[in-house]
């Protein structure tokens, strides 16, 4: 047996040891039936190599879900129609799977359909994480094919036609084909230019001269016209903007250059600049695509947010109730949500009562009630009884939809500290091109002759590129390097704040602990039973219940099987154990537990065991510190931050858990003003403040922090508060951020000193004519790629602090 | 060296249909996937649990 305790297959804490695969000749601990089913499936098809392939997981992901009977319905006609283009029997379904993490995910998926009956083609993609399948539709229908993918433990979710191109694989494949045209276009223009150099030294015909002349324009003429398109309308818009950036210069390099060369070529000039136009922008193109590349790795989030919706759901007519797609929903339909159901869409609940979980939207972790006429939200989780919702918007139109296109649209703004750099970089552009007018004007005196080929030289050797791309190249690799250790960075600038901290502080609930209820103490009230046994007893009862509180229960292993469980709403529940009625509730509900409410004044949750007659148990649940809540502020303490806790809980909870991480400066019971007004004092003293944390009540402190990091359960107003938001269960990220912060301005600073260096040095050279348009155009290359190499070194960065993260 | 008025266009047709091959790939979403075909090759597709009930 292993010494290990996570699950071999989802990486979930075990806490039951019944369950074990041999995999591997070795038998392997997992958490429950289901993945076990799921090490299985994957060990007798043969494919136990997925284990040795993939990355360590993230705790939870591919943990099988329990309801399969789902995806029946997408057997039906209908849906292949609306999921799928098919001709007789050849169909073609695009399906997002979510909970993929990496490439040996995307192999286990294709090497699984492409050995089922009916598949013939099966294509993951596990930067979109989409899988374009082809299949026969009368062999194998889709909700088969959604079956086996949820089996592997994966969370499939199939997609209309229209919505299969995501925008990021129109940009990539954009910018391939340029990237191509640049390179071959480079490669052409350069043979020629060969053989025109050679023949300025061996001697030429004037024909053969005009001829290869004429071949590099015309192979030239794309790479101007398609390539480089995007640089010339870029320093359109900054022309209109009045924010010129570096695209003006290179525009009017790749302008001036080919303007000439046409010319040249044409009316027999003195030379030709094709070979330095190609390279210009051949190299110029390969860093705009290493940049999206690095932008694209991000996590797609609004697929993300929208994998919480359910997939189908009961739809209620005149005809009765139908299943449908979630997606086929239109406003105006009238819906059924069972108990412990997630709500796909916003609406109004025309008939039943019920208690919903809006964690998800609003921070708020206590269930709220909802009554006919009140409204309910996509993303929000039905609790107590089935209830009838009357559609009002759907998809993208959703709250939940809406704050996806915010964060979408936060993810594609530039950061505000790199648009600082392009503005000093528009400034040293209008240096460089009242630098290029004055050497014109001093050759076009002096020697009229050169005075083209000089300024063009000048031009291009003083290019800004290196000093412009210094900060985006070094963010960029960042962010990518940022989003591997599951961080995702949604304001670049942070990178920069974050660096220089002095200081972290630290909400309590939901950051520093888990915002998970669990039950710190079980007090018996009757003699004759003991804790445990009662524990247990309660467990068994609460076992199927969905409310929040009742969670704190569920990571309790019981022998007891509950039978006849009745759920009163907003009360509690009844139900037998071993034949005897137990009630199991607040102390209202449980006869004579009044007097011990209070007895126990204290306002952590307490739950009330008892029978018919008296109370037995009663139960107290709090929030408890994260794992590595202590080992982080241990490593936080020793890097030189300052640490602090504010947190808006009662002073017993906040001075029980300082106590207990060693957080001496601590402030409890604060508004969000007065946390603000903390924070204000501290930045008065000249801290740097990163502040973590996750509710609505942190938003203001998230937003006037220098840095903030919020963890990804957050409240979504938390979330777009914030500058970096981590992903999974663990505090270890908030280190992880700051060391490579720490790094990334390292990088930034040598890359600007490179920049400097080398555009101070070439520009005298160039002024003085000893510089040919070629060289420069290398020059200004090379330095440009130094600069991105340099970034790149980030890519492999922050390894150490894994140790923390792992 | 007159044949060079030859070749060059010729090879400027190669080239030419180069480009508008490598387009077509790209439009048919060949090029989509940079990551995986990487690692692909380290993966056996071939093992079944009829040759090597074991594994």
């Amino acid at each position: 047996m292993n010494d290990d305790t996570a699950c071999f297959h989802c990486a979930l804490p075990v806490i039951d040891q019944r369950y074990t695969v041999d995999i591997d000749g070795e038998p392997r601990a997992v958490c429950c039936p289901g993945c076990k089913a799921v090490a299985e499936l994957i060990r007798d098809s043969g494919m136990s190599r997925y284990y040795a392939l993939r990355e360590a997981p993230e705790p939870g992901v591919g943990k099988p879900e329990e309801d399969a009977g789902e995806w029946e319905v997408f057997n039906r006609r209908d849906m292949l129609d609306a999921f799928a283009a098919s001709d007789a029997d050849r169909a073609e379904a695009t399906i997002y799977v979510g909970g993929m993490y990496c490439a040996a995910c995307s192999w286990l998926i294709e090497t699984t359909l492409k050995g089922t009956a009916g598949v013939a083609e099966a294509d993951v993609n596990p930067v979109t994480h989409r899988l374009r399948v082809v299949f026969d539709s009368t062999v194998i229908g889709l909700g088969t094919l959604l079956a086996t993918l949820s089996q592997l433990g994966y969370y499939p979710q199939p997609l209309a036609p229209d919505s299969t191109a995501a925008p990021e694989v129109q940009e990539q494949r954009a910018a391939l084909k340029r990237l191509l045209v640049a390179s071959l276009g480079m490669m052409q223009v350069m043979m020629f230019a060969v053989a025109l150099y050679a023949g300025e030294f061996q001697g030429i015909s004037a024909d053969m001269e005009r001829f290869l002349r004429l071949v590099s324009f015309f192979v030239t003429t794309p790479v101007v016209f398609y390539s480089a398109r995007p640089f010339f309308a870029s320093a359109v818009r900054g022309i209109r903007t009045r924010h010129p950036g570096m695209d003006l210069p290179v525009s009017i390099a790749i302008g001036a250059a080919y303007t000439a060369s046409v010319w040249s070529t044409f009316y027999d000039g003195p030379a030709v600049w094709f070979d330095s136009v190609t390279m210009f922008v051949f190299f110029l193109t390969v860093g705009r695509f290493l940049e999206m590349r690095a932008r694209h790795r991000s996590i797609d989030r609004s697929v993300a947010l929208s994998s919480i919706l359910p997939n189908t759901v009961i739809r209620v007519d005149d005809a009765g109730e139908t299943t449908v797609a979630a997606n086929q929903l239109v406003a105006g339909d009238v819906i059924r949500i069972r108990a412990g159901e997630p709500i796909p869409a916003d609406g109004e609940l025309v008939d039943g009562t019920t208690s919903v979980d809006e964690a998800l939207l609003s921070g708020e972790s206590r269930p709220q009630a909802k009554a006919p006429g009140d409204t309910v939200f996509a993303g929000s989780v039905n609790l107590d009884q089935q209830v009838l919702v009357r559609v009002q918007s759907t998809g993208v139109d959703t709250t939940l939809g809406t704050i996806g296109r915010l964060s979408e649209r936060a993810r594609y703004a530039r950061p505000a500290f790199v648009r600082l750099a392009d503005r000093v970089a528009s400034y040293i552009v209008v240096a460089i091109l009242v630098i290029a007018a004055f050497v014109a004007a001093a050759w076009g005196y002096y020697m009229p002759e050169r005075a083209f080929e000089v300024t063009l030289s000048v031009l291009v050797v003083t290019c800004p590129c290196a000093l412009a791309l210094a900060t985006p190249a070094a963010f960029a690799a960042a962010g990518s390097r940022m989003a591997e250790l599951r961080l995702l960075v949604t304001n670049g600038d942070a990178v920069e704040s974050i660096s220089r901290a002095t200081h972290v502080a630290f909400d309590k609930t939901g950051t520093l602990t888990r915002g998970e209820p669990v039950i710190v103490e079980t007090r018996p009230l009757a003699e004759d039973q003991s804790a445990a046994d009662l524990l247990e007893i309660a467990a068994a009862l609460e076992s199927a219940s969905t409310h929040p509180l009742a969670r704190a229960f569920h990571a309790v292993d019981t022998p007891y099987r509950p039978e006849q469980v009745e759920t009163h709403v907003g009360a509690g529940l009844t139900g037998s154990v071993n034949g005897k009625r137990y009630r199991l509730g607040s102390a209202d509900f449980v006869p004579g537990a009044g007097r011990y409410a209070a007895e126990l004044a204290d306002d952590r949750p307490t739950i009330y065991l008892g029978d018919d007659d008296r109370p037995l148990a009663v139960f107290v649940v709090d929030d408890a510190p994260r794992e590595d809540a202590a080992a982080t502020l241990d490593t936080l303490r020793r890097m030189g931050l300052g640490i602090s806790l504010m947190s808006g809980d009662r002073e017993a909870a906040v001075s029980r858990l300082a106590g207990e991480l060693g957080i001496g400066d601590y402030a409890a019971e604060c508004t969000p003003q007065g946390k603000l007004d903390r924070l204000a004092a501290r930045q008065q003293a000249g801290e740097v403040i990163i502040m973590v944390g996750d509710g609505i009540n942190d938003a203001p402190v998230l937003a006037g922090a220098d840095a903030s990091i919020a963890p990804a359960h957050s409240a979504l107003l938390a979330q777009t508060s914030a500058d970096v938001i981590m992903l999974g269960d663990r505090l270890g990220p908030v280190v992880t951020a700051i060391e490579l912060s720490r790094k990334t301005l390292r990088i930034v600073r040598q890359n600007l000193a490179w920049a400097i260096l080398y555009n101070a040095s070439a520009l005298p050279l160039a002024i003085a004519g000893y510089v040919p348009p070629w060289l420069a155009a290398i020059g200004m290359s090379a330095s440009s790629l130094i600069v991105v190499l340099n970034a790149l070194r980030l890519s492999r960065a922050g390894n150490d602090s894994r140790v923390i993260t792992a | 060296m007159s044949i060079l008025y030859v070749l060059i266009p010729l090879a400027l047709v190669v080239l030419g249909i180069a480009v508008w091959a490598f387009f077509w790939a790209v439009g048919n979403g060949q090029f989509d996937d940079l990551d995986t075909p990487a690692t692909r090759i380290l993966l056996d597709d071939d093992t079944r649990p009829a040759d090597d009930p074991e594994e």
